[in-house]
């Protein structure tokens, strides 16, 4: 195996923490157990280790060479052989004080990963250089691994050929895909979509100005935001066939991308429902919803089951908007508040579950009552509630229709509305269709 | 993620017919019912008529039963001192009504392989019977769903999460499904398809009616259920009207008695009480007593 040979330095490495207070034999037998027997990876076996015998395991110098495919989320001690993708300088703020720090892209030939340098000192590296890294750290974001330089980590500039060149992605054919099965993260995409709205915006990427033309395109599954990095004369309407885009997760919703190298083309426009059938909103089970990760524009229908606290009569500050809390803003304390209503709900479809946030006018609606006269009924129950109260009664377990735009999170999915309605189905109907598709 | 459990719609009859449970790993995890069609139940939204409630604890610290009927079976409910909203609005209900509850999923077991589920009620509103009727649409689409996939997915070589899926069910079903092929040795598809058709018919009025309907499976049923016995059955419920003075329902003694000296035999009241029981236009409130619905 190939960890014999690869072990004796990690052996060393624990000795020279632990200052030669256990024998090398013992820690190589122990090391040994640890990978073999108890199958933990390297580096948490060197941590146990040193921590079993009172050292301290960030004094570990010798991290675990990987490539960038086998890197994990919270790794504590890693090295890597890798190419710089990008490289940018921006300023954090840290305990109040500014700090420069480096982001960016790396890879190597088997996947690319996004970095940090926390410690910038004489940062001397750019785009393209090769560089070994020693003793970066991974932590965890969105499911995905992300590359940290800390104190301990030691970069060197390494020859540009120590490296293979290599594509920033593996070539293969594209995959097709419909609207509604874009997840965030996929790459090399076939798409056939129907441009529904597009505008050219001006951006600034990494200290350059540059033309984005974003806008809305969809196929009979559904919508989708889109942003194209390159000018291919898009408007309204238009047919596009797009051969190796990719997916990417904006402000918690998938967005389409694509630039100058994918093979793109402009389809016959009959090779797609009409304009006004596709800017229809798509009606979305709620797990469907969470299994994609959100979606513009879309139709939910289910039941309230709960409404949370923060609904009802609400009052605002007057400077920042922000809900006061008996009568206190977070920012600017006591002030005279004003008036609004609002409705947070989780909405069940039996799929499962999300919280919808309807504002002032579609609560009004539901309600039939306008801020005015839900302030006058308040002030003579001389309680706040009596509205949240009303809306319960009202609102929980009451069939419903929402739309909106449904964004994901760590805490799910939310959905702002943009028009809510009570439903009535024709049950005895819909009943009949399924009884006579069960007896056929 | 800390994503909502979401709120099952699923009948009685299928919950009940529970017998695996999925018990969560570490702080906090959540625990499963899962149900033979693949159901991961944790919390559940159902709509039925309440038949009866009782207060089973102490009236400093009550603890609330109460039994909720749909078209297949009775569901079971309690609510204690952790529940205070819940527990307040059953302490005042008056049965039978229709009542909408959403809660968690429980289960008990008194010895190894048996298990009994009930539900503990987060959220109790009074409704009426169109929502009824929307749930019991809702539950029959849930449910047909599951049936669909289930019988497919029995029939794969290798099942999987990954080829549930590719049926079209989403992940925390597909998982579900999975569960249940594992867990169950046998899934009465046959079963659980009747029990679709009686939700289906439960919202239809041409199969409702007492004295059959027009379609041919009702005049097979109605030729089975000779002329007789929708007679008495008819009187029986006369009967239980008349008895039925003080809201607690009609003694079954003199139920017993004033049938008799109607005609009808020892036999023909048990099976009659037996029919009329099922069809769920009387109950038991407690023992010993009957009431009309």
């Amino acid at each position: 195996m190939k960890e014999n040979e690869d072990i004796a330095p990690h052996v060393e490495d624990i000795a020279r923490v632990l200052g030669d207070k256990v024998d090398k034999e013992e820690i190589d037998r122990e090391l040994k157990q640890y990978l073999k027997e108890y199958r933990i990876p390297l580096s948490t076996a060197k941590q146990m280790l040193v921590k079993k015998y009172g050292g301290a395991p960030s004094n570990l110098g010798l991290g675990v060479f990987k490539t960038v495919e086998q890197l994990t989320p919270n790794e504590p001690s890693v090295d890597l052989l890798c190419r710089l993708i990008s490289v940018n300088h921006k300023d954090v703020e840290v305990g109040g004080e500014k700090k420069p720090i480096v982001y960016g892209i790396l890879g190597d030939q088997t996947a690319s990963v996004p970095f940090t340098a926390w410690e910038v000192g004489d940062w001397q590296f750019q785009k393209g250089d090769v560089v070994r890294v020693r003793n970066a750290y991974t932590k965890e974001w969105k499911g995905q691994p992300q590359l940290n330089f800390g104190e301990r980590t030691n970069i060197e500039r390494e020859s540009k050929d120590a490296l293979p060149n290599f594509a920033p992605t593996p070539i293969s054919d594209p995959k097709k895909y419909e609207v509604k099965d874009l997840k965030g993260g996929m790459s090399n995409i076939s798409l056939v979509a129907r441009v529904l709205f597009v505008e050219k915006r001006n951006v600034n990427v990494g200290g350059e100005e540059k033309a984005v033309f974003s806008g809305i395109m969809a196929d009979k599954s559904g919508k989708v935001q889109f942003s194209a990095w390159h000018d291919f004369g898009l408007s309204e309407g238009d047919v596009i066939k797009v051969e190796g885009g990719y997916v990417k997760n904006w402000r918690g919703i998938p967005q389409f991308g694509f630039d100058e190298r994918v093979k793109f083309e402009v389809l016959d426009t009959d090779k797609m429902p009409p304009l006004d059938e596709l800017a229809e909103r798509h009606v979305y089970q709620i797990g469907e919803l969470i299994d994609r990760g959100g979606a513009i524009d879309v139709v939910v229908e289910g039941v309230i089951i709960d409404i949370k606290s923060g609904s009802g009569l609400i009052f605002r500050c007057p400077e920042c908007k922000r809900v006061l809390q008996k009568g206190v803003c977070r920012i600017h304390g006591e002030v005279e508040g004003k008036a609004d209503l609002r409705i947070k709900a989780v909405l069940d479809d039996g799929t499962g579950a999300l919280t919808a946030v309807l504002g002032r006018d579609i609560t009004e609606k539901l309600i039939g009552k306008d801020v005015k006269e839900c302030r006058e009924i308040a002030k003579k129950a001389m309680d706040q509630s009596v509205i949240a109260d009303d809306l319960k009664d009202l609102l929980i377990a009451t069939p419903i229709r929402i739309s909106g735009d449904a964004s994901f999170d760590d805490f799910g999915i939310m959905l702002i509305a943009k028009d809510a309605q009570m439903m009535s189905i024709d049950v005895q109907k819909e009943a009949k269709t399924m009884l006579d598709e069960l007896e056929v | 993620m800390i994503a909502r459990e979401v709120a099952w719609r699923i009948f009685a009859g299928e919950y009940n017919s529970s017998i695996h449970v999925e018990s969560g790993v570490g702080e906090r995890a959540p625990s499963y019912v899962v149900t033979p069609l693949g159901a991961k139940v944790n919390r559940l939204f159902v709509v039925g008529v309440v038949t009866d409630v009782e207060n089973i604890g102490t009236d400093t610290e009550p603890m609330w039963r109460a039994r909720l009927a749909d078209p297949t079976g009775v569901f079971f409910l309690s609510a204690g001192q952790y529940q205070p909203e819940a527990a307040q609005i059953l302490s005042k209900l008056k049965p039978p009504k229709f009542v909408a509850v959403i809660g968690k999923s429980r289960t008990y077991s008194p010895e190894e392989g048996v298990i009994y589920v009930s539900i503990r009620p987060e959220t109790i509103k009074e409704v009426n019977s169109e929502l009824r009727d929307f749930w019991v649409l809702n539950s029959c689409r849930s449910l047909k769903k599951r049936l669909e996939i289930v019988s497919e997915a029995m029939k794969m070589e290798k099942p999987s999460i990954e080829n549930i899926i590719s049926l079209g069910a989403d992940r925390n079903l597909a998982e579900g499904i999975m569960s249940a092929i594992e867990h169950y040795d046998y899934i009465d598809i046959a079963r659980f398809s009747s029990m679709l058709q009686d939700g289906l018919k439960h919202l239809l009025p041409e199969h409702q009616e007492i004295d059959g309907g027009e379609g041919v499976e009702a005049e097979e049923r109605q030729n089975k259920e000779s002329e007789d016995n929708i007679e008495n059955e008819e009187k029986f419920l006369e009967i239980i009207e008349e008895l039925d003075k003080d809201v607690k329902g009609a003694a079954w003694e003199e139920i017993m008695e004033m049938a008799q000296k109607k005609g009808l035999s020892r036999i023909q009241i048990e099976e009659t009480t037996n029919s009329l029981l099922d069809k769920g236009l009387i109950y038991e409130p407690v023992l010993g007593r009957i009431k009309k619905i």
